[in-house]
């Protein structure tokens, strides 16, 4: 009973945090990275060790409103009308994402029947900025167009950051249905900048019974941009790239601004065919307390003009500065401020939950010595997975066929139903030589003959050492 | 099973060839050279609202028939001007219950007050009740931007004939620029 309280909690936790990473290689028990995703995965080996740099080289990129044919169609049309279109046909929500991963270091051992400790280290970068619609319309066509309607400041809304993950993972056997796990995580932050939050909106009246035609409008403009790691780049005039380079990786061991995190995991058996399984990851935040500059945008402010008041000057007399006036009226009204006030940077919270379904009984070489246990041979299952972004959760949804070949090979095919698209193949496939093992994952498969036409595209891929007994 | 087990490495090894060769068709990535931004910004500029006591005299009381004043537009000196305006068209609008013809002149002037150009127009007379509404267009295209380029200040100029009939009334002025950009 307490274990249905349990699962009913996680199921709870899923659908209102849900979270996405790299669905590819979620409960893959014969895979290190899946005690990535979920630390309280069931897994199937003993001991591992990724060979360094390579064990896990991961990246993903997507844009919900754009693909590169909508910008640069080879198709004899004009490209700044089809960025106009492009442009016009997105919204607000519409988001570019970039995520990058590499595994510096990866290993593992089994400390005894139950616990599976692993750590390593792996650097990030993860880029996620939401359409910047307003000003990017006004910018590239005006306000002509776009008389009485506002210009959105909220709609300038992104989070970028590098760092360097130092993580510490616990998997716990409680008994044979279920897993448990945690992940500690040390962030040595590299870099960041975000822009969340913000407010204001800038409209042109038409006015017919104005003084002027138009009537110009800022209203409750605050638009901040935090940022760690930008200054000091900025401030040495010069410097070149190696140089930049060599002071970005400085901050990669604990020379930049530290966070902490936490990743839960949990798996559970509900009877000998159907497995749930849950995550939660980057429960942290970063203290950026180091190379910290901010800058802030605010005010409000209105205008029909400037009004020329015909005073009695004779030649001598100095006309009255009448844009100075309205200059220094702008500026009291709409302030910038750059400051070097800390902040603290939440990280985007990936959850997934997932359930499957095993049949076909797997059979293995008798290894009395060995935990090493595959129940079935095939795995039916659906994911939903999510991160969230400043304007909320970002979902996929994803049915997998995960197939055992042999005790060597194993792939996972998967359907994912996500904001880029509705036609998201995905395979992973992975090969154990004795001990050696390599894996590939793609994402969005059917994108892959013309990349041109894809709004996402995501790969995994590694090799390591992976022992069972 | 080693059908399956030969497929998939193949089908593996044909993915990291994907990976590889990273197709991408029907693009031309050189079109970005062709890339510009070309706002077109409605910006209001001057307005005023005026009387008859504003053609008086202050010292000696009598009716002046011309006034004027000048207003420095210092964004005509911006690089956005100087370099990526492409063309403008001036709007000028009176709206007038004096009851006679006013002249406008509306100047613009360069930092050594050599007139660029001017846009010269007369004001049709209004009554007290019934105002009038005089407009005027000035499009500068790209042959002759560079007035524009050249000019910092404008120059608002009214200018009445003599005359011994009463000269009371009230006229109200607006103005807009329509700028339109390549950058």
């Amino acid at each position: 009973m307490k274990m249905w309280r349990l699962i009913c909690l996680f199921l709870f936790v899923c659908s209102t945090v849900v979270a996405q990473n790299k669905p590819l290689l979620f409960n893959v028990d014969d895979l290190p990275q899946t005690l990535m995703s979920n630390p309280g995965a069931q897994i199937n080996f003993t001991g591992h060790i990724g060979i360094p740099l390579f064990s896990q080289i991961h990246l993903s990129a997507g844009s919900t409103g754009a693909n590169l044919y909508d910008i640069f169609a080879d198709d004899g049309t004009n490209i700044n009308t089809r960025i106009q279109e492009t442009m016009r046909s997105m919204d607000a929500r519409d988001y570019f994402a970039l995520n990058q991963q590499l595994e510096i270091i990866s290993l593992g051992w089994k400390l005894d029947d139950r616990n599976y400790l692993s750590m390593g280290i792996y650097q990030e970068m993860d880029l996620f900025a939401y359409f910047p619609k307003g000003p990017a319309i006004l910018v590239n066509e005006g306000n002509n167009d776009y008389l009485n309607e506002p210009f959105h400041f909220d709609d300038v809304s992104f989070t970028g950051e590098i760092m360097t993950v130092y993580h510490l993972g616990i998997n716990h056997k409680f008994d044979r249905r279920l897993t448990v796990g945690a992940r500690a995580k040390l962030y040595s932050g590299i870099f960041n900048a975000e822009s969340t939050g913000n407010t204001g909106r800038f409209t042109t009246y038409t006015t017919p019974n104005g003084r002027n035609v138009y009537h110009h409008e800022v209203v409750d403009m605050d638009v901040l941009i935090n940022t760690s790691g930008f200054a000091p780049l900025k401030e040495e005039e010069g410097m070149t790239v190696e140089q930049a380079t060599a002071e970005l990786l400085s901050r990669s061991y604990f020379g930049g601004n530290l966070g902490f995190g936490l990743d839960l995991g949990i798996s559970y058996i509900l009877d000998e065919q159907f497995i749930l399984s849950g995550s939660v990851q980057d429960l942290g935040a970063v203290f950026q307390r180091k190379d910290v500059e901010n800058y802030r945008y605010f005010g409000a402010y209105e205008t029909s003009g400037l009004e020329p008041l015909f005073p009695d000057l004779d030649e001598n007399d100095e006309a009255i500065p009448y844009w100075d006036i309205f200059e220094d009226e702008v500026d009291r009204n709409l302030r910038d401020q750059t400051t070097n006030e800390t902040y603290t940077t939440w990280r985007p919270i990936k959850a997934n939950f997932a359930m499957e379904y095993g049949f076909g009984s797997g059979f293995l070489p008798c290894h009395y010595l060995s935990d090493k246990e595959v129940r079935y041979m095939n795995l039916l299952g659906m994911q939903l997975s999510g991160v969230k972004r400043p304007k909320g959760f970002v979902y996929a949804l994803t049915a997998y066929y995960d197939r055992k070949i042999n005790e060597n090979q194993r792939f996972k095919l998967t359907y994912t139903l996500d904001d880029y698209s509705l036609t998201n193949i995905g395979l992973m496939y992975t090969r154990t030589f004795n001990k050696f093992n390599v894996y590939l994952a793609v994402n969005n498969l059917l994108a892959y003959p013309n990349l041109a036409k894809a709004h996402s595209a995501s790969v995994q891929l590694g090799m390591q050492l992976v022992f069972n007994d | 099973m080693k059908f399956l087990s030969s497929f998939l490495t193949k089908f593996a090894s044909l993915i990291i060839g994907f990976l590889l060769l990273g197709c991408v068709k029907d693009v031309d990535l050189d079109q970005r050279d062709d890339i510009i931004l070309s706002p077109d910004l409605q910006i209001d500029l001057l307005i005023y609202d005026i009387d008859q006591t504003h053609f008086k005299d202050t010292v000696t009381g009598n009716t002046k028939t011309r006034i004027s004043d000048t207003v420095r537009l210092e964004f005509l000196d911006d690089s956005y001007i100087q370099d990526d305006l492409t063309s403008v068209e001036f709007y000028f609008r009176h709206i007038n219950t004096f009851p006679r013809e006013i002249n406008s002149k509306v100047r613009f002037l360069s930092e050594v007050n050599r007139e660029q150009f001017a846009v010269n127009y007369t004001i049709k007379p209004g009554a007290d009740g019934n105002p009038v509404t005089t407009e005027q267009y000035e499009l500068i295209e790209e042959d002759r931007i560079n007035l524009v380029r050249r000019s910092i200040k404008m120059v608002v100029e009214l200018e009445v004939q003599p005359d011994t009939t009463a000269f009371e009334g009230e006229l109200d002025f607006a103005s807009k620029g329509f700028f339109s950009f390549e950058f």
